[in-house]
């Protein structure tokens, strides 16, 4: 009976709660867009930022990483006083990787907490419905994660993908470099294997529109659904038909055992691009045996030792507050942390930061981060490319552009284990 | 024709630890007519034992299989003992595939906690050899899980027909209240059964780590390929689970390496309906009881 009571009472307070946030989210659309936006000069409250981060659920993993990067930048400009004599206070909710959690979480980020500015949360899944809220109350949306062609077929000019380029168009830069090579160096043949997934299989099909644009002949093209769990029988078939190139469109495990089956068929193409798996500096050699990685390319935003603006200093602070080694430093928090490295940007540059300052900022010029210089088109999709990384003695090298190379791409491939 | 060629090799290869696999899940369903849902998960428990064995001591997983197989037979009676037994025998059928997938999340949770979601492989020093036989490439690691599965198979098979808990267990499949008036003691035999299924999902497991990657959820898809396996060599039938092994592992390997890996899962399963419908108790099935 008090049970009864006490839950009648809860759900009428919850009730006469979701009433009131009813009649402020009216008030506040009424009021117009960026109305609670930050405001410059002698403020001297924090700067609140606000983002909904999956914490728990599929892509907690991931999404403690993004945490990790925003923190981590927060912490480093408070260090160096702020932004505009501001404090930074990052606010993280967890979204449990819910697309009806992260609406909720943005509603209330925007409309009860007020945070000056918002920040994205992780996968394309998320990112979608999180932006149109954010677009609903004219905040600028930079999202490190979550750059599939869904979110830029929206066309919000208040959204900015901070990455070089869309994700399905990382593997471009390997296409570029092949390409780039004379006619006698480059493939004749390629086979594409491809993981039946929104960001894995349309990368490998970017570059297969490219290859034979220019002349390179498919011998082989097959995708397969994610549960398969060997692909053993699929490397077979492209092994039986030699082609010069094998570009994977995969993701992490089935990146491995496309090697594993490749090495236990005894067949090394000359060139090996896969376009996710073999940039994970640490599983990578432990999952597919470090000899056997030589020579194989993927395509990475950052790296370690990269020397875009401000890397040496993320990648010491970032070992320093959470151990590890440079090699060990996740992708994902270097993209979040590039997206505080946008607002700081704005701020010095501007010298104000509200919301629809930032949004006029990034869409002109280029706006040097941790993964180089970004820039946008009109819907938020960046206009730059990934780097090629090869690996080359057990490292993890960038070797495409020659701006960024620290290394000149070996090719062919060297035999496995070589 | 290469393609083909070293499809049916790998399906083949592969095919000996489905058998071993899918023996424990038919003996259990012959021995108590009950579907085990959690065979897939004790496989990956097993599969994560070993890979604890070789990652803290160095024990390679193949010899590893004499201690994974004990552990699980031990888990395996427990199993049995705490959540199938209080079933009443009227409903046990319908109640056991409820608690036994029960087993298999509660197993899930464990091995989540205890080596998280991210995904293992057993890396041995020969995980990635293979041997050149007229140009087809007979991988190592395969070739010994092949082995080791019709070892395993070979003992099941001295076991059930050769000593005396065998034929108790045999008698029980038979007629299982003749077997109690003769003095055997059948739920002390189910309880044996099930650590013995359970055991043979450890030997199968050793051997799948070093295979394939995995995680805690691995399990899933592993229990209706397990499925299938039995439904299709008949259930309780331990011969029919090694030609269902052959004929799901060779079929999908084949359809992979020559016409498309979307295709290939697809394709046992439509092998399975024929089978169905034309004998619906399977290839090696019988309608009466004793088909072990």
């Amino acid at each position: 009976m008090q049970l009864h009571n006490r839950l009648r009472t809860t759900s009428s307070l919850v009730a006469g709660l979701a009433a009131i946030a009813l009649v402020i989210t009216g008030c506040a659309s009424k009021g117009g867009g960026g109305s609670t936006a930050a405001t410059s000069g002698a403020n001297s409250s924090p700067l609140v930022i606000g983002a909904s981060v999956s914490l728990t659920g599929d892509f907690s993993d991931s999404g403690k990483a993004v945490q990790r990067g925003y923190q981590l930048w927060a912490d480093t400009v408070n260090a160096k006083g702020g932004i505009l004599g501001r404090k930074v206070q990052i606010k993280i909710v967890d979204d449990a990787s819910s697309p009806t959690q992260v609406v909720t979480n943005y509603q209330n980020l925007i409309n009860k907490d007020h945070v000056d500015l918002t920040f994205g949360p992780f996968s394309t899944l998320l990112t979608i419905p999180a932006s149109q809220v954010a677009k609903r109350y004219g905040y600028a949306f930079l999202a490190p994660a979550g750059g599939g062609p869904d979110v830029f077929k929206q066309n919000l000019n208040n959204f900015f993908f901070v990455q070089p380029a869309p994700t399905t168009q990382s593997g471009d830069v390997f296409a570029n470099w092949i390409l780039s090579l004379s006619p006698a160096d480059r493939p004749k043949t390629a086979a594409y294997a491809e993981l039946d997934d929104p960001f894995s299989a349309p990368i490998a099909e970017n570059i297969r529109t490219k290859f034979e644009a220019a002349g390179i002949q498919t011998v082989y093209k097959q995708v397969y659904p994610s549960e398969t769990q060997d692909l053993s029988p699929v490397m077979a078939g492209i092994a039986a038909k030699h082609p010069d190139v094998i570009i994977g469109g995969t993701q992490s495990v089935d990146a491995y055992a496309q090697i594993k089956a490749l090495v236990q068929l005894k067949y090394s193409p000359k060139f090996m691009f896969q376009s996710n798996g073999a940039n994970s500096p640490l599983e990578y050699p432990n999952k597919v045996g470090a000899a056997n990685t030589t020579g194989v390319m993927s395509s990475a935003d950052w790296f370690p030792g990269s020397k875009a603006s401000g890397s040496d200093a993320f990648t010491a602070a970032y070992t320093k507050k959470f151990g590890g080694t440079a090699q060990q430093v996740d992708d994902n928090s270097a993209e979040a942390y590039a997206t505080g490295q946008l607002i700081e940007a704005v701020a010095a540059k501007a010298g104000k930061l509200d919301n629809a300052t930032i949004i006029s900022s990034l869409h002109s010029g280029s706006w040097p981060t941790v993964l180089g210089d970004l820039s946008w088109g009109a819907n938020g999709a960046p206009t730059g490319e990934f780097n090629l990384v090869q690996w080359q003695g057990g490292k993890l090298l960038p070797v495409y552009p020659s701006g960024v190379s620290q290394a000149a791409p070996v090719f062919p491939k060297p035999n496995w284990g070589g | 024709m290469h393609a083909l060629i070293q499809g049916i090799i790998l399906g083949v290869l592969t095919a000996g630890v489905y058998a071993l696999m899918a023996s424990g899940q038919t003996l259990i369903f012959g021995i108590m007519k009950v579907v085990n849902l959690a065979q897939g998960a004790m496989v990956i428990l097993g599969a994560y034992l070993s890979y604890q064995l070789f990652t803290s001591f160095g024990i390679d997983p193949l010899l590893a299989i004499p201690i994974t197989t004990v552990a699980m037979f031990i888990v395996g009676v427990a199993v049995q003992l705490l959540f199938l037994r209080p079933l009443k025998s009227e409903d046990r059928s319908e109640l056991s595939l409820l608690v036994t997938f029960a087993v298999a999340l509660l197993l899930e949770g464990i091995m989540s906690v205890t080596w998280k979601t991210s995904v293992r492989s057993i890396n041995t020093g020969y995980a990635n050899s293979s041997w050149t036989v007229f140009g087809y490439q007979i991988t190592l690691v395969r070739l010994w899980a092949f082995l080791l599965s019709i070892a395993a198979l070979l003992v099941l098979y001295l076991l059930l027909n050769r000593t005396r808990f065998g034929r108790a267990i045999r008698a029980t499949v038979q007629n299982p209240e003749s077997a109690r008036l003769l003095g055997v003691e059948s739920s002390r035999v189910s309880a044996l059964g099930f650590g013995l299924g359970a055991a043979t999902a450890a030997a199968a497991g050793s051997v799948y780590g070093l295979l394939y990657p995995f995680n805690s959820g691995s399990h899933y898809d592993l229990i209706s390929r397990l499925l299938s396996i039995v439904l299709l060599g008949g259930l309780g039938s331990i011969g029919g689970a090694v030609v269902g092994a052959l004929i799901v592992s060779t079929s999908s390997a084949v359809v992979a390496s020559t016409i498309s890996p979307s295709w290939s899962e697809m394709t046992f399963f439509v092998i399975l309906l024929l089978v169905l419908l034309i004998r619906p108790q399977g290839l090696f099935g019988t309608t009466a009881r004793g088909a072990i």
